[in-house]
């Protein structure tokens, strides 16, 4: 009884004090962290084509498409197929493709999310974030000194 | 042969010698297979129950990690990954070759009750026949499935049509009785209490239960294949986050870069091992959190406070977890050889957002104590039932707090030490109720513990000299391990024991890739713990088994 | 500020005659007489109705809310009271989905028995401020024995949807019904002791016209209010109306962790409206049947034109304590409800009434 009793005294305070830890969504946007991972941006200044990122992806998010003089012509993101996992950007040795912070969007189809060149470029910053600066990329990591085979592309 | 419950003694257990070991299976062992883990022995198809039964009763081997099933180009294979309960370390692998054209082993499942499940898949996936197994049907895919998709000549593209109708072999005995005073009762695989899709299977007498079949593989996702398909060095590592995929991403990637670290023989900087287990914790306490509010879910009835209560303080270590990795579930923090980051910029904030984190988290535990464990009703609810005896869980290869609440002294982070846990101050809980409440109480206090080596691991990041803040290895950038090389290598996730096995084909992506699934081994004891109880307490067992689908289909 | 509670006669005008006698239709004879019935009917009809539309879709999530520190509805109007209706269009706009395997008409009636029940047992209940329906000898019988209908009509869902759970379900409310039904009349029986008579309004006036004690000092009068008088007795009741209404931590017929709904699994759109009413209707019956017979009816300070306001907050605090125990205390399992059912309550209720009958044989 003096558990019962004790269980029903917790709600009732919890009650009384009034707080609340959920968030009103859509009237006050949530804090993200800076390093969190969105809907990707890209810049076509910045991209060299290399083709490092359509290769790392695990799941073939990307699809570059380039002429027969290695010139780029399309980049196809399938945003409802990205996993979010982040290797894109972080293989990029240019900073072309980023993850923003944004984390809104919708598609009634499927084929609305595959956002190609345009698009990508379009996708707005959230909350003025700039996703680098938190993020410090580790290139270190990925050029090595091991002895394992360079594969350009 | 044995039930499989006989005791092993202690003085059995001391360390067995690879020399002792290869006297025990004598003539037996066809040939020596070494795995980058344990000792392997190849054994006749026809022997397997024999060897196995010696290994546990006479060297103490009682605990069935995994069954790996492969196919190679000129045989099948199945491994047995034995290991004891009191020393986890002490690991030996059982090789089973048989041919192409037929694929017959003796089944392991007399010796080991957890073989039942482990063989199915295998029979599944690959197409391995196990003689003697009680009942040999699919387990992850449909009855109706044509072919063995982890087999050479599985044809891929072939698609396989399979209406609802035709899930179920058609062919199968009817068991309806008109006159039976029994009911079937299909729980799932849409039900509020399943925590996903499961099927369980029910017979009812009244709201007596009979008996209990859960029927898995609605979440089936080809998770090792597409991990087969992924280069070691990156592609695999996201994966993991998606197996058990309520807030314990770090564990589970822990349980893959383990594994390859250890194949591919990287080192990785101490300071990454200090973040690995930090991260790693305060995923755990995130799962446990989750597992405590879903038990009340189940038990309480809808969403009552404490399942808002536990929300709520998880939202707390998401939060954190999201400032470190820079995602709330699905993380992909960990690299091959270390961490994708150091802590965020700037640290004391981090540091501090812990640290209050961690200094309210005992009013918070005070909380559940006074809602739920000391709640009267709670306690008739869950004490004595959901009853798993100890050798019945051993015997189930059940891990984790599912086994340490049956009083099975068995926790990786200690008994086979990884990461930075060895240089830690903490305690393994075990309860020895075996019940459903003796599990909920081990979890919370499972929290508290993480909760001191969170706190020791800030400790020492805090005072780290700030240019040895190494945190990834050198790392080549395309691995390939040696060909042939094998490893079974596991972590202690939130769940249980969380195993990765893997064959390096000597590419640069593995040509087997096993995941052994601690909710998997739990599951499988579901059965044990129901029959003759009611149907709420079939609820609450399941929610103390705390099983995530996506790891048990994979 | 006036102490005394203002007694309330047993001969009380009821509200047909009153608005008979207003409107001058009883000077039509029978059929003025029946349609003034109608028209009090109609009033305490809505009345409930609109406490229950207030309840359900919006009091309940602001209160559940408040116990699990979220915001709820918040949206539409002031606190997001306008979701009443939005929900209200939503649920009757939707499909009303039949299964296949559902046993009608049982399968369409049961919603009416659920709902009209519960209605039905307002009749007797005196609200103060001159709305009372009717105030028949028997009143507190005849309010358990529409009360007890509703089983039939959740035995009756449950059946009739064709599916296991709501046939679970049905009979877990069965069960359940029998097991509490007795305790619940017989601790009423103990009321009827101290009030000696069955008829609602003098059962009112009893409590009200007896003074517990006077504090001292303050010169408050503490009327008798039989909740006061045998708190044991009340405590019995409250348990036992839980599980009667099934509320938790008595919910079994629904429990939808266990059986998804139980027997309102398979209603949809216009149905499940009506069994949804039902199911707070209950739940407001059962606080009107413990207000009038345990706190003094529609009595509190103040004029007797207020009664109607001290009822209403009166059966709202019970509801509140519905709510609050649904957020704190875990579902008994069916077999221990049967356990408390008939080794606990049963034998507590018989021993409250013998006690009340020595003690109240003992005063006179």
């Amino acid at each position: 009884m003096i558990g019962l009793l004790k269980s029903m005294a917790t709600t009732m305070k919890h009650a009384l004090d009034g707080s609340t830890f959920t968030v009103e969504y859509p009237k006050t946007a949530p804090d993200v962290s800076p390093r969190f991972r969105g809907v990707h941006k890209w810049s076509q200044e910045r991209c060299i084509w290399c083709r490092q990122c359509e290769n790392v992806c695990p799941n073939d998010t990307i699809q570059i498409v380039m002429d027969d003089q290695r010139n780029g012509e399309q980049y196809n993101l399938h945003i409802g197929q990205c996993i979010y996992c982040r290797l894109c950007e972080e293989v990029c040795p240019t900073d072309a493709i980023l993850l923003t912070q944004n984390f809104e969007f919708t598609g009634d189809t499927k084929q609305d999310l595959v956002y190609n060149k345009e698009q990508l470029k379009s996708v707005p910053w959230y909350k003025d974030i700039d996703p680098l600066e938190s993020r410090e990329p580790d290139r270190g990591a990925w050029i090595g000194e091991g002895e394992g085979e360079v594969d350009y592309q | 042969m044995s039930t499989g419950l006989e005791e092993t003694s202690d003085a059995e257990t001391v360390d067995v010698t690879e020399a002792e070991l290869e006297a025990l299976i004598g003539d037996r062992a066809l040939a020596r297979d070494e795995h980058e883990n344990a000792p392997g022995f190849v054994v006749n198809p026809d022997e397997v129950q024999s060897v196995l039964g010696d290994l546990k009763d006479e060297a103490g081997y009682d605990h069935l990690s995994c069954v790996t099933a492969q196919q190679y180009e000129d045989r099948y294979e199945s491994i047995y990954h034995l290991k004891k309960y009191d020393d986890a370390s002490d690991e030996v692998s059982i090789v089973v070759p048989t041919t192409r054209d037929d694929p017959v082993s003796e089944s392991a499942e007399p010796v080991f009750r957890t073989a039942d499940w482990h063989e199915r898949e295998a029979y599944d996936l690959v197409g391995i026949e196990y003689a003697d197994h009680p009942d040999l049907r699919r387990i992850l895919l449909p009855e109706t499935w044509q072919g063995h998709p982890l087999s050479d000549d599985y044809d891929q593209d072939k698609p396989q049509l399979v209406t609802l109708a035709e899930h179920e072999n058609p062919l199968a005995d009817d068991h309806h009785d008109a006159e039976s005073d029994t009911m079937f009762l299909n729980v799932g695989p849409h039900h509020p209490a399943t925590h996903g899709v499961l099927h369980v299977k029910t017979v009812l007498d009244g709201e007596t239960i009979v008996d209990v079949d859960p029927d898995i593989g609605y979440l089936h996702r080809c998770e090792e294949q597409m991990c087969q398909q992924g280069t070691y060095r990156h592609q695999i590592m996201p994966y993991p986050d998606r197996w058990d995929y309520v807030s314990s991403g770090l564990l589970n990637e822990w349980a893959y870069a383990r594994a390859i670290e250890d194949l591919a023989d990287i080192e990785v900087p101490e300071y990454a091992q200090v973040i690995r287990t930090m991260g790693a914790e305060l995923c755990r306490i995130a799962s446990h959190m989750l597992a405590l509010g879903t038990f009340a879910l189940d038990v309480y009835g809808e969403f009552t406070a404490i399942f808002q209560y536990t929300f709520r303080d998880r939202e707390v270590v998401q939060d954190i977890l999201e400032d470190l990795t820079g995602q709330r579930m699905m993380f992909n923090y960990f690299r091959v050889g270390g961490v994708a980051w150091d802590l965020p910029e700037p640290r004391e904030e981090f540091f501090e957002q812990t640290r209050d984190f961690l200094d309210e988290l005992p009013a918070k535990v005070a909380e559940y104590n006074d809602m739920v464990t000391s709640n009267e009703i709670f306690q008739t609810r869950c004490i004595d039932t959901g009853v798993l005896e100890p050798d019945v869980a051993k015997d189930y290869g059940c891990t984790g707090p599912v086994a340490r609440g049956s009083g099975v002294d068995y926790d990786l982070r200690r008994d086979d030490p990884y990461g930075y846990y060895e240089h830690l101050d903490w305690d393994v809980v075990t309860r020895d109720g075996c019940d459903n409440y003796a599990r909920v109480l081990c979890r919370m206090e499972e929290v508290e513990e993480s909760a001191k080596i969170i706190e020791q691991c800030l400790d020492l990041l805090e005072e780290w000299p700030e240019d040895d803040r190494e945190v990834q290895a050198n790392v080549p950038r395309t691995l390939k391990p040696d060909a042939g090389s094998e490893i079974y290598r596991a972590v202690e996730a939130a769940k249980g024991e969380l195993g990765i096995y893997i064959r390096s084909d000597g590419t640069d992506k593995p040509g087997r890739f096993k995941i052994r699934s601690p909710c998997f081994s739990n599951l499988q004891a579901l059965p044990e713990m129901t029959e003759g109880e009611y149907i709420p307490d079939l609820v609450a067992s399941l929610g103390s088994l705390d099983i995530v689908l996506g790891e048990v289909d994979r | 500020m006036n102490t005394a509670p203002t007694p309330l006669q047993s001969d009380t005008v009821l509200l047909p005659e009153l608005i008979g006698d207003l409107t001058g239709i009883a000077e039509f004879g029978v059929a003025g007489e029946l349609l003034a019935a109608f028209i009090g009917a109609f009033i305490v009809g809505s009345l409930m109705l609109a406490m229950t539309g207030i309840a359900g879709p919006w009091a309940k999530r602001k209160i559940t809310a408040a116990f699990t520190d979220r915001i709820a509805v918040n949206h539409l109007g002031p606190g997001g009271i306008l979701v009443i209706v939005a929900d209200s269009v939503r649920l009757l706009s939707k499909e009303n989905i039949i299964p296949e395997d559902a046993d009608r008409p049982a399968y369409d009636l049961a919603p009416i028995i659920i709902a009209g029940s519960a209605l039905l047992g307002f009749a007797v209940i005196p609200m103060g401020s001159g709305i009372h329906l009717a105030d028949p000898e028997v009143g507190l019988v005849y309010v358990f024995a529409v009360a007890g209908i509703a089983s039939v009509g959740l035995m009756m869902a449950g059946y009739a949807s064709g599916n296991k759970y709501s046939m679970l379900g049905g009979l877990r409310a069965v069960a359940q019904n029998i097991a509490y039904e007795i305790p619940l009349v017989v601790t009423g029986m103990s009321v009827v002791l101290f009030a000696g008579s069955l008829r609602m309004s003098e059962i009112v006036a009893v409590q009200n016209e007896t003074t517990l004690f006077t504090i001292p000092g303050l010169e408050w009068a503490i009327p008798a209010w039989f909740a006061l008088v045998n708190p044991f007795a009340f405590v019995l009741f409250l348990i036992a109306n839980f599980a009667e209404v099934g509320r938790n931590p008595f919910d079994m017929p629904e429990a939808p962790a266990e059986l998804v709904a139980g027997y309102q699994t398979e209603y949809s759109s216009v149905y499940f409206v009506l069994v949804y009413l039902g199911e707070f209707l209950h739940i407001f019956l059962g606080g009107a049947i413990i207000t009038t017979i345990f706190l003094g009816g529609p009595a509190g300070p103040g004029p007797a034109e207020l009664g109607i306001v001290w009822f209403i907050i009166k059966i709202w605090s019970v509801f509140l304590l519905t709510q609050w125990l649904r957020s704190a205390i875990p579902r008994v399992r069916i077999d221990h409800l049967i356990e408390i059912g008939w080794k606990g309550l049963l034998v507590l209720s018989f021993a409250n009434l013998f006690l009340t009958a020595a003690i109240v044989g003992v005063i006179q």
